[in-house]
């Protein structure tokens, strides 16, 4: 894998920063949650507070029909109980019309049933205007029984609503419903004449409408507030049988408890929040007795909400496990509701509405005289937060994936230029040693102060030290014959001086031998040392401007004296072929070249001397019959010392002669190269030289 | 006179007897060699030829002898001991000394170079060591014939005429247009070689034993250059000698 990608991969580490911003984000809004808690328990303690000193705002019934001292000793009020039918008492915002229709009350509860013994099925809602009770009644009665005219309400039979209230002054009132056709009816209540019989009379005060349905019927009654106390029995009596529900008076002296609102407190405590909060205040048996302010009065933020953000799904903080938020119409639930009630204020998150979303519910007592008497409850959608955490968080994601792309883009570029010098310095390696032997000691990037440019600088050493080696290799040639050169001397001349002794013929014969040896030895220490000659002339030579096809010709002729076992042909263009050089130099070059390819001639083998002319150069050509090179040895020929073919005579080859052509032609800024023969029937010396 | 240098007039069997020279004849000839086994044997075989040999291992006992009495004829390594370059200081002192006095450079160094400071400097001839020694016999032989053919002004012996060229083998000298132009003994014999046979090509072996000397084909090649050169310091035009590649060299008329 390349630098560039590593690096790439490294630099994808800093998507951590997103991700730490999400874990820095939950436990932001952790800590705004424990803030927001406080700061709503805060201001439902001190709404409370401030309640506390004004109870008569808020709590209606300060003198209960029980009384406050018998309320007042167990610690509250008796438990609300719809069982003892216990009445929650809706306000109505407006009028509802008597229809036997309780959909314009505009209640969200359901009617509760009231306690049966007999399974008759009957469901009581109690809700009140600022003048009017109303009562609203669903009985599951599938015969009708109408009332007679002139009913004797103590003996007939006949369905009927008995309504039971207690008046302000403390008064029992008790009135009934019947009708003999469906519609507007009026309450009657049983008066007992003089005549001891009793019989109804109507109070007109009191009306309702008697709806007949499929189940059974509808009774919406309206009860002016002057008729009512706190207690009100609803008792119906089916007209056959002695099936009834509901209470009475009689049976449920402590029941039938009518729990208002407390009229102004919503005004009040609209007076004590903001938007976006919701404040209600509760009586001990956490039943409404007031309320204000909206969850979602957040009018700019919930225009933005809708899309779903998909990084929320980072979050670390799981909500799924907070409880649900427990409520009803009429009543308030969950822990801190009960918390409050119980003497302490408690704040805790909770999911509710449809989607579930979060909310935040705050409860504190409100303490009078010593006893708890109800609670302020605040809740508050979670939105506000979570839309804070959003912009937060969206902020932050934009800012760390900018970070992270810029920082990619920065690496990835850094990586491409770090690559990028690496690359040219792994080419200026490959090629610094070049096929040839020689070394280029230049290396790119070494002026640079860092470890690229270190390394580039450890190669040039490398190189230098290299260059010296091989130069050493080169010259060791030279040095070695110039250094065994007075010991073969000192050798010969004493033979030289033996054979004027006047030795004996057998004598002779060994003299004889050694000097051959000697001879031999001395070509060879001649022929190491003629590269070095070479070199030396090469850096005396002149140049001058001569006809390189004149020479060509002039040197075949001699060769064709030479080396009569070879036959030579000459190709050369028709002009005359000026060159500046050497001439001497070219001829010697020619020479090398021709007695490399008469070694490898056969008998009567043909030797080509073609001269070429190209766009920038001439090309020389030296081509014999012959064996071919073998592939591996192409490159290496012109190298010094250098000697793989096997000719055919038993001079001794060093490779001398090629590379001396190479110094030549290097010197008249051209090349050599070595190749076979396409036929494979000999093989291809040529030299490029260059034109003037 | 300290016992610098050795002498081998007397020290040698034959060597008196076997040329049969007077010994107040004997030519005196100083061999400043430090390689003690070569300096020995170039010594025994030129006293074999008649010559009294002192021989010095350095520059300094060399020239503390030469001050007081100059030999015939010198022949000086270029390298000596510990001076690379010790033969041409000593040359050239010697030829300050003496400007007849015929000097041979020895040795082992066969560069171009070499050769050129060597010549430069007023040594008579440049040899390398892989001239044998009847060669170098030879060599100074012809060295003393042309001396003493200088010291006979009434000679009239052989004399090649060529042109503007005229070659007096037996004083071994060259004139152009009657100019004299110096030539070593090497460059002497080379030009000697061709001119005798204008318009024929001689091959550098052929120029080799003409001057009686072992050397390569670069350093044949170079001598011509030189040869060439030192004609055309007295004549620019001249061009008698023509490379002919791959076979040598010819004169032409």
């Amino acid at each position: 894998m390349s630098i560039r990608f590593q690096l790439l991969i490294v630099a994808l580490t800093t998507l951590v920063l997103p991700w730490a911003g999400c874990q820095y984000a939950g436990e932001l809004e952790i800590a705004l949650r424990g803030s927001q808690e406080k700061s709503l328990l805060a201001s439902a303690g001190t709404i409370a507070n401030a309640l506390s000193a004004q109870p008569q705002r808020v709590f209606r019934d300060t003198a209960d029909g029980g009384g406050t001292g018998s309320a007042g000793g167990s610690g509250g009020k008796p438990e609300f109980a719809a069982s003892q039918g216990d009445l929650y008492v809706f306000p109505l915002r407006n009028q509802p019309l008597l229809d036997g229709y309780r959909e314009d009350w505009d209640i969200a509860a359901n009617p509760t049933a009231l306690p049966t013994a007999t399974g008759y099925d009957a469901r009581l809602q109690a809700g009140s205007t600022e003048r009017y009770l109303y009562l609203y009644l669903a009985v599951d009665d599938p015969h009708f029984d109408a009332e007679p005219d002139n009913p004797r309400p103590s003996t007939d039979r006949f369905d009927r609503v008995n309504v039971a209230l207690r008046r302000p002054d403390g008064a029992l009132e008790v009135y009934f419903f019947g009708t003999n056709a469906p519609g507007l009816v009026a309450a009657q209540s049983v008066v007992t004449g003089d005549d001891g019989k009793d019989r109804a009379v109507e109070e007109p005060r009191i009306q309702a409408f008697w709806l007949q349905t499929s189940r059974g019927y509808h009774l919406e009654a309206r009860i002016p507030l002057s008729f009512v106390g706190s207690r009100v029995w609803v008792e119906a009596v089916d007209g056959r049988g002695d099936a009834k529900s509901g209470t009475t008076p009689a049976e449920f002296p402590d029941g039938g408890r009518l729990v208002f609102t407390t009229p102004g407190l919503g005004d009040l405590l609209a007076t004590f929040i903001r938007d976006g909060t919701r404040a209600t205040v509760v009586d001990s048996n956490a039943l409404k007795l007031g309320t204000a302010g909206n969850l979602n009065a957040n009018p700019q933020g919930g225009a933005e909400e809708p899309e779903e953000i998909w990084y929320r799904h980072l979050m670390a903080v799981d909500t799924s496990q907070l409880p649900l938020r427990s409520s009803a119409a009429d009543r308030l639930g969950g822990n801190s509701v009960a918390a409050a009630l119980a003497g302490r204020g408690h704040a805790e998150w909770v999911r509710g509405g449809a989607d579930q979303e979060l909310q935040l519910t705050a409860a504190a007592p409100i303490v009078v005289a010593g006893h708890t008497r109800g609670a302020v409850v605040l809740e508050q959608a979670g939105d506000q937060l979570l839309a804070l955490r959003d912009r937060a968080l969206t902020r932050l994601f934009n800012l760390t994936l900018s970070a992270t792309a810029l920082a990619v883009v920065i690496m990835f570029g850094f990586a491409t230029w770090i690559s990028l010098r690496i690359g040219r310095l792994r080419a200026a390696a490959d090629s610094a040693v070049s096929s040839d032997g020689r070394i280029r000691l230049d290396m790119p990037e070494s002026a640079r102060a860092d470890e690229i440019g270190a390394l580039s600088r450890g190669f040039e050493r490398l190189l230098v030290r290299l260059n010296e080696h091989t130069q050493y290799l080169r010259t060791l040639g030279g040095k070695l014959s110039h250094e065994l050169r007075t010991p073969l001397t000192i050798v010969r001349s004493s033979l030289d001086n033996l054979e004027s002794e006047g030795l004996r013929e057998d004598q002779r014969l060994y003299v004889t031998r050694a000097r051959e040896g000697t001879l031999r030895l001395q070509s060879i220490l001649s022929a190491l040392g003629a590269a070095a000659r070479v070199e030396e002339s090469i850096k005396q030579a002149e140049r001058v401007s001569f006809d390189l096809r004149e020479l060509l010709s002039s040197a075949t002729a001699a060769y064709r004296d030479g080396f009569v076992q070879a036959h030579f042909a000459l190709e050369t263009p028709a002009d005359p072929c000026f060159i500046r050089g050497a001439p001497d130099l070219i001829a010697q070059l020619l020479d090398k070249l021709i007695e490399n390819a008469v070694d490898f001639c056969p008998a009567a083998g043909t030797i080509t001397v073609r001269l070429q002319r190209s766009q920038s150069s001439y090309v020389l050509e030296v081509i014999n019959d012959g064996p071919p090179i073998p592939e591996a040895l192409l490159g290496q020929l012109f190298e010094s010392l250098f000697e793989q073919r096997q000719g055919h005579d038993d001079k001794p080859h060093f490779g001398l002669g090629l590379y001396i052509v190479r110094l030549i032609a290097e010197f008249h800024g051209g090349k050599t190269r070595a190749a076979n023969r396409p036929d494979g029937g000999g093989a291809t010396f040529a030299v490029t030289l260059p034109l003037i | 006179m300290a016992n610098h240098g050795r002498r081998f007039s007397d020290g040698f069997p034959n060597s008196a007897a076997t040329i049969g020279y007077d010994s107040a004849m004997k030519k005196h000839i100083a061999i400043v060699e430090d390689e003690p086994a070569l300096r020995e044997n170039y010594a025994a075989a030129l006293a074999r030829h008649g010559y009294s040999i002192t021989t010095y291992g350095n520059r300094r006992l060399a020239m503390q002898s030469f001050n007081s009495r100059l030999p015939d004829l010198a022949i000086i390594d270029i390298s000596l001991e510990d001076e690379a370059e010790g033969g041409f200081d000593l040359c050239r002192d010697l030829r300050a000394l003496s400007a007849e006095l015929p000097i041979i450079f020895l040795t082992a160094r066969d560069s171009e170079l070499d050769a050129v400071s060597g010549l430069r400097l007023g040594a008579d001839d440049f040899l390398t060591k892989d001239v044998s020694l009847p060669h170098l016999a030879a060599r100074v032989a012809a060295l003393f014939r042309r001396i003493d053919a200088l010291r006979r002004p009434d000679n009239a012996a052989e004399i090649v005429r060529r042109g503007a060229l005229s070659i007096d083998g037996e004083k071994m000298q060259t004139t152009w247009n009657g100019i004299p132009v110096t030539l070593s003994l090497t460059e002497f014999w080379i030009v000697h070689a061709l001119a005798r046979n204008p318009g024929h090509v001689k091959n550098r072996q052929q120029l080799m034993d003409a001057a009686h000397v072992v050397l390569d084909d670069n350093t044949i090649t170079s001598h011509v250059k030189r040869v060439r050169r030192k004609f055309q310091h007295v004549d620019a035009a001249f061009d008698a000698i023509q490379t002919v590649y791959g076979m040598g060299y010819r004169w032409v008329e």
